[in-house]
């Protein structure tokens, strides 16, 4: 898959199809992997793929408004792709879609030194209830050279076992939950920044003048920014798990993100990130909607 | 000073410490990491190889301090509260790493010098710091290559040596304060327990990797180098809010209160300007301002490098982005 790879991307650089691939290379420690940016086809060897590729390099398609990019990305990453063309960020033209076999990446943030060796790791919980590991929107399909037997994955259900869980929850047995898990937080804003889709020039967090809320991280500044940023992601988070992993505190924050997906599933019947075709959730409405100020 | 003593005369000894003082020391989460906690039941103490997401600067520079509030009365503004005020009590934190000791010691070099920031002077004075070797140092660790080790003593009252499987544990007790609050143990050390102490002091230096930090970035300032490096970088606060010796701060009003709040270089409106103008508009300059934060510009002004090589920021980085390598590669001229 990797010698494939290199192949079509070399081409790519080759006839100035795209300026600049985003792929994976190794870090520093020698194990984990990190993003990339190949500018030239003799840096092309530089890239890896494993299960340590976890970053959605979606994330990085902003910072090259005026390049033609080629992009390394699993099933899941393709989704936000699919949700950047949706909302006009992105012209389809401009970017090369290298799409990759998956078949879970690990979890690397659960490891502690020394506690447990590196192939104990784990998969990253989001894999657990991933439909495919065959991308289906790209302009290249990158398969693992021998077939896979059937990975245990589509047996995990859909994914909301939590969200059920915290739904029969009171609400003020969430709110405390919420409220410990909340009163970790830093507000270092990774979660924004990792985000594929937290794209807004200004965001709300950011402005002073007038300021929305809170900048302080105390709870109630916390508890503003989180539920703010769960919201922002309604119909349009793709579930990449970028934001959870990011957090350095540990808060669970697709929890937040797999309820909100969850609604919009129940009562719009909308997928975020699974056409490209169609227009996104909240620039249109259905007389359908379950809503009476829409009639 | 040498104590041999059982975790659990020393977690009892805790116990009944916390009735005069404030004690604070690592308390694990399950799945979540381990935290600076006030602790109430000693129990919760957590002296395991796993290092704090927080690094302690947190305990001396919190995250978002109430400076002052104004107030109307008559028709007339006054200010009120400056600093609220502190507990008066001694505070006593266990578990704090060597690096962040160090690190208290070069936060006290901004805070603690010409200038004598009220609350962390207090916060400062009111602490003892009882410190815990570290076991296991993590991959991430290069403490060694900036003139500390994983059993370095400076800036501690007392320092615990822990292995993770045995009962027992050693305590080297450096100051008067340390030898006050530890008098109750009982002293069970001999001269097996202080050969045991020496070799393992040496053990756990070895695994500590070394980097060849140098000592002024400069020439390199105008390098593509920067451009390169700092492309993997999202811009969050990760790096600099987790480091034990980042101290950027930003004053932000709220209702009637001014709050000191941690910043940090990373973030795109960092140097963001009222006129709109950025003076460090992509992540280039704002990356390379931490590393010569850390690396250059304090050396010259203060005698020593802005870092303690405790890993937090690589550790954490979403991206794996190693400062350690960055600025051992750093080009020597442009």
């Amino acid at each position: 898959m990797l010698k494939e790879l290199k192949a079509i991307s070399k081409e790519l650089l080759k006839t100035k199809r795209v300026d600049v691939i985003l792929a994976y290379k190794r870090a520093s420690d020698g194990v984990s992997a990190m993003p990339c940016f190949i500018f030239e086809e003799k840096d092309i060897d530089k890239m890896i793929l494993d299960s340590y590729c976890v970053y959605n390099l979606s994330n990085y398609i902003k910072d090259f408004p005026d390049k033609k990019i080629g992009i390394v990305a699993k099933a899941c990453d393709i989704k936000s792709i699919i949700v950047l063309l949706q909302e006009n960020q992105l012209k389809r033209a401009d970017v090369v879609i290298m799409g990759i076999e998956c078949h879970g990446v690990i979890d690397e943030k659960r490891l502690c030194p020394g506690e447990r060796p590196v192939q104990d790791i784990g998969f990253n919980e989001k894999c657990r209830s991933c439909k495919s590991p065959l991308p289906a929107f790209c302009d290249y399909l990158l398969k693992e050279e021998e077939e896979r037997g059937k990975t245990g994955r589509a047996s995990e259900g859909d994914g909301y076992a939590s969200i059920r869980k915290l739904e029969a929850k009171s609400p003020a047995e969430r709110l405390k939950f919420w409220e410990e898990e909340f009163s970790r937080c830093i507000r270092c804003y990774a979660c924004r920044q990792v985000c594929p889709l937290c794209y807004c020039p200004k965001c709300v967090a950011d402005q002073t003048d007038l300021a929305w809320f809170s900048r302080a991280s105390n709870l109630k500044g916390n508890m503003s920014w989180n539920v703010v940023r769960a919201i922002h992601m309604a119909g349009r988070c793709v579930a990449c798990g970028e934001c959870e992993r990011a957090c350095p505190v540990g808060i669970p924050l697709m929890e937040l993100n797999k309820k909100i997906e969850k609604d919009v599933k129940e009562l719009f019947g909308y997928e975020a990130g699974a056409d490209a075709e169609q227009k996104p959730l909240f620039t249109c409405f259905d007389k359908k909607d379950p809503e009476d100020f829409v009639k | 000073m040498f104590k041999a003593v059982g975790k659990k005369a020393f977690m009892k000894l805790m116990d009944s410490l916390s009735k005069g003082y404030e004690i604070a020391a690592p308390r694990k989460f399950s799945n979540k990491g381990v935290f600076y906690s006030a602790i109430t039941d000693a129990g919760d103490i957590y002296l395991g190889a796993e290092f704090t997401v927080e690094p302690v600067k947190k305990l001396f520079l919190m995250p978002s301090e109430w400076l002052f509030e104004n107030r109307f009365n008559d028709g007339k503004i006054s200010l009120q509260g400056g600093v609220p005020p502190q507990e008066a009590r001694k505070r006593i934190i266990i578990g704090v790493r060597p690096c962040e000791a160090r690190g208290l010691e070069l936060l006290d070099k901004v805070f603690c010098s010409d200038f004598k920031d009220s609350s962390y002077s207090k916060n400062r004075e009111r602490s003892i710091i009882v410190g815990l070797a570290c076991s296991k140092p993590d991959k991430t660790c290069f403490c060694t290559s900036l003139g500390s080790s994983p059993a370095e003593t400076r800036g501690m009252d007392a320092i615990i040596f822990a292995g993770e499987e045995s009962d027992e544990m050693m305590l080297e007790i450096i100051t008067d304060k340390a030898r006050e609050i530890f008098a109750p143990l009982e002293d069970a050390a001999c001269e097996e327990h202080r050969k045991k102490l020496e070799s393992e002091k040496k053990k756990i230096k070895d695994p500590v990797r070394k980097i060849n930090i140098p000592d002024a970035l400069s020439a390199s300032f105008e390098s593509g180098y920067w451009k390169e490096v700092s492309s993997p970088c999202v811009s969050c606060g990760v790096c600099t809010y987790l480091c034990p010796t980042c101290h950027c701060f930003d004053l932000v009003d709220e209702e009637r209160k001014r709050l000191r709040c941690y910043d940090g270089c990373c973030f795109k409106d960092f140097t963001q300007q009222a006129s709109g103008e950025n003076p460090r508009p992509t992540k280039r300059e704002r990356y390379r301002q931490r590393v010569f934060h850390k690396f250059d510009y304090f050396r010259k002004n203060f005698g020593e490098h802005l870092c303690v090589g405790c890993g937090r920021c690589i550790r954490h980085c979403p991206m794996k982005i190693d400062i350690s390598e960055i600025a051992a590669n750093a080009p020597k001229n442009k």
